[in-house]
C-alpha cells in the first residue's frame, strides 16, 4: 500500500483554510497514485487552541466532516481535528475516512497537561485502543503523546497490527551540542515499534510556529524489522512517500519471534497483583 | 554545557523569522542595530530569512554612545549587506532633558532606549516592517532591559539563547571578530558594561540561570557546582524582581472574561 504524510503547518483556529489544504494535498496524493494520505495531529485546527477550542472543533455529520468523507471517495485520509462528539464535550481525535465515510476515531487517551502542554483543560481523555482495517492491514492510531507510553503501542501489538500511524505535534525543544533532544524522543520509539513490535510504523509530525513555539516536523517511516528507513525534514514543511508491506512484518516476526512469545496472560496476571498489592 | 548546535540553531530561528513575518502579512523585518553582538546577530538572521532586500537597520547614536559602535553597526550592516540609516537621536533626548534636567545614568539611559524604539516603530511603518528583537535570555531573565524600550519588538529571534550562545552563533554566522572581541555593553554611558552592571561575568550568568530556570536545579544542587549561596540568591531575586517586564501589565477582573486571564487567544489566532 502506498502512503503519503503530509508534513505542513495548520493555521491556528482556521479550520476552512485547513480544510482546503487537506483537499488540495487528498488531490495531489490521488494524482500520484497514493492510497491513504496522513496528516499531523489537530491538522485541522492548529495545536494551541485554547479558547478557540469550541469554534474550531468538529461536529459529526457536519460541513467539514461532510467535505472529508467526499474526499475520501478518491482516497483514504488520516486527518487530525478537535470533535465534539455531544455537545460541550470536546475530543482530540485522529479521524480515518475511507470510501466516503468515517471508517475509525481514535480519541486522545494521554492528554499531556504540563509545561506549554494544557490538553487535560480543553478535551475530554478518550477510553481505549481499538485495532481497525486500511485496505488489507490491521492498523492501530497513536496520537503524539501515547507514542512515549510504550504499553500503548503494545496494545495493538497484542491486536497483531502490522501498519501503525503515529499523529503528532511536538514542539522542538531541547537544544544542545548534539541538536534538538526532542527529535530522538521520536526516533528512539519508531525503532522500538519497528524491531520489538514488528511494526511499519508511519510518523507525521507538523511543522511552523504558534507564538514562538515551532514544531519540529522530522516525520518518518520505520519498516518492520529494519528501523528507519525515509524521513523527512526537519523544520521545514515536506512530504513523505512510503510503500508498506505485510511482508515485512511477517518476516520480523519470524525473525525475532517477539510475538509468537508474549504472555499477555502473564503480564494481566502480574498487573492484577501489582494493581492489588 | 551551554554549547549548541549552531547549524539547528540557525535554521529553526531563520524559519521563525520568516513565519513571524509572512504570516502577519509583512515581507520586511527592522532592526535597531547597535554595533554590539545580539543585533549583529539578529541582523545576520534576517538576512538569511528574508533576504537582503527585506531587511533594513536602523542605526541610532546619541551623542555620548561610543564611536566605535557606529561604526561597528556599519561593518555589520556592510558584512550581511544590508541597507541602513543613521538616525541620531541627540535632538530629541537633549531637547527633553533640557526641559526636565536630571543627573540620573539610568533615567539617561531609559530615554535613549525609548527613543530609539519610538524611531524604530515610526520606521517600521514607512517600511512595511516589522520589528526584530534583539534580547538575549540572559537579559530578559535578569531584567537587564528597558521596558518599552530595547525590549520592545515585533518577535524575538534570539530572546531563549543566552549571552554565551549567541557568541558561539554569532561565530557561526561570520558576524566579524571586532564585534564578536569586545566586551558587551549598552552603550547608555562611557564605559558601561554589561557584565559591570550587573555584576556577575555572563559565563557564570549563564550556567546558573540555566541550572536554575531550564533544569530546575535547586539552591543546593548549585552550590555543589561551586557557585556561592548569595551569588545564586542575588540572581533568583533579579529574576523574580523584574518578572513585570516579562509580562503583560495586569487587568482587573470584573466580567465573566478577562483579557490576559481567562480570555485565552495566541497572537497567532486564526493565522
Amino acid at each position: 500500500m502506498k502512503v503519503r504524510a503530509v508534513q505542513f503547518s495548520p493555521a491556528l483556529g482556521h479550520v476552512e483554510k485547513n480544510l482546503e489544504f487537506h483537499a488540495e494535498q487528498a488531490a495531489h496524493a490521488v494524482k500520484d497514485r497514493q492510497e491513504l494520505v496522513v496528516f499531523p495531529e489537530l491538522s485541522l485546527s492548529g495545536y494551541h487552541l485554547k479558547d478557540i477550542a469550541p469554534d474550531a472543533a468538529l461536529k459529526p455529520n457536519g460541513r467539514e466532516w461532510r467535505r472529508l468523507e467526499k474526499m475520501s471517495r478518491g482516497i483514504d485520509i488520516i486527518a487530525g481535528a478537535p470533535v465534539e462528539e455531544d455537545p460541550g464535550i470536546i475530543v482530540n481525535a485522529a479521524l480515518y475516512f475511507s470510501r466516503g465515510r468515517l471508517r475509525h476515531m481514535h480519541r486522545k487517551v494521554q492528554l499531556p497537561n504540563y509545561g506549554m502542554f494544557e490538553e487535560r483543560m480543553i478535551f475530554k481523555p478518550g477510553e481505549g485502543f481499538h485495532a481497525f482495517k486500511i485496505g488489507g492491514f490491521k492498523a492501530g492510531i497513536l496520537i503524539c503523546r501515547e507514542i512515549l507510553f510504550p504499553m500503548l503501542a503494545y496494545l495493538y501489538f497484542l491486536q497483531k497490527t502490522d501498519l501503525l500511524i503515529g499523529i503528532s505535534n511536538s514542539p522542538q525543544r531541547g537544544i544542545g551540542k548534539d541538536g534538538i533532544s526532542s527529535f530522538q524522543l521520536w526516533e528512539t520509539m519508531g525503532y522500538v515499534f519497528s524491531q520489538f513490535y514488528h511494526q511499519n510504523y508511519l510518523f507525521v509530525n507538523r511543522v511552523g510556529f504558534e507564538d514562538g513555539i515551532g514544531f519540529g516536523g522530522g516525520s518518518f517511516f520505520a519498516r518492520a524489522g529494519l528501523g528507519i528507513v525515509q524521513k523527512a525534514k526537519y523544520v521545514d514543511a515536506d512530504v513523505l512517500d512510503a510503500e508498506v508491506r505485510s511482508a515485512d512484518v511477517r518476516r520480523a516476526r519470524l525473525a525475532s519471534g517477539y510475538l509468537r512469545d508474549e504472555q499477555p496472560g502473564l503480564v494481566l496476571q502480574e498487573m492484577r497483583r501489582i494493581l492489588h498489592a | 554545557m551551554l554549547k549548541i548546535d549552531c547549524q539547528m540553531v540557525e535554521k529553526v530561528l531563520v524559519a521563525f523569522i520568516k513565519d513571524s513575518v509572512i504570516k502577519n502579512g509583512f515581507h520586511n523585518a527592522i532592526i535597531g542595530v547597535s554595533g554590539g553582538l545580539d543585533s549583529a546577530v539578529v541582523l545576520a538572521l534576517c538576512r538569511k530569512a528574508l533576504g537582503s532586500r527585506h531587511t533594513f537597520a536602523l542605526l541610532m547614536p546619541y551623542r555620548a554612545s561610543a564611536p566605535e559602535s557606529l561604526s561597528h553597526g556599519e561593518l555589520a550592516c556592510a558584512t550581511f549587506k544590508v541597507g541602513y540609516e543613521v538616525i541620531d537621536i541627540s535632538p530629541a533626548v537633549d531637547a527633553y532633558f533640557d526641559r526636565y534636567p536630571t543627573a540620573s545614568k539610568v533615567q539617561l539611559g531609559n530615554k535613549c532606549a525609548r527613543e530609539r524604539m519610538s524611531v524604530l516603530y515610526d520606521h517600521s511603518v514607512r517600511r512595511k516592517a516589522l520589528v526584530a528583537g534583539t534580547s538575549n535570555k540572559s537579559e530578559l531573565l535578569v531584567g537587564y532591559s528597558t521596558q518599552f524600550g530595547d525590549s520592545a519588538a515585533a518577535f524575538q529571534p534570539i530572546g531563549d539563547l543566552y549571552k554565551t550562545q549567541v557568541f558561539e552563533l554569532a561565530r557561526h554566522l561570520g558576524v566579524p571578530g571586532d564585534i564578536i572581541a569586545k566586551k558587551p555593553s549598552a552603550d547608555l554611558w562611557p564605559g558601561q558594561t554589561d557584565e559591570g552592571e550587573i555584576g556577575i561575568p555572563y559565563t557564570d550568568l549563564d550556567v546558573i540561570l540555566h541550572l536554575m530556570v531550564d533544569r530546575r536545579w535547586d539552591e543546593g544542587e548549585i552550590i555543589e557546582r561551586g557557585f556561592p549561596l548569595p551569588l545564586i540568591r542575588r540572581i533568583r531575586a533579579m529574576m523574580i524582581n523584574s518578572q513585570f517586564k516579562r509580562t503583560m501589565p495586569p487587568v482587573a477582573k470584573l466580567h465573566a472574561r478577562t483579557i490576559g486571564i481567562d480570555f485565552r487567544y495566541l497572537r497567532d489566532w486564526n493565522k
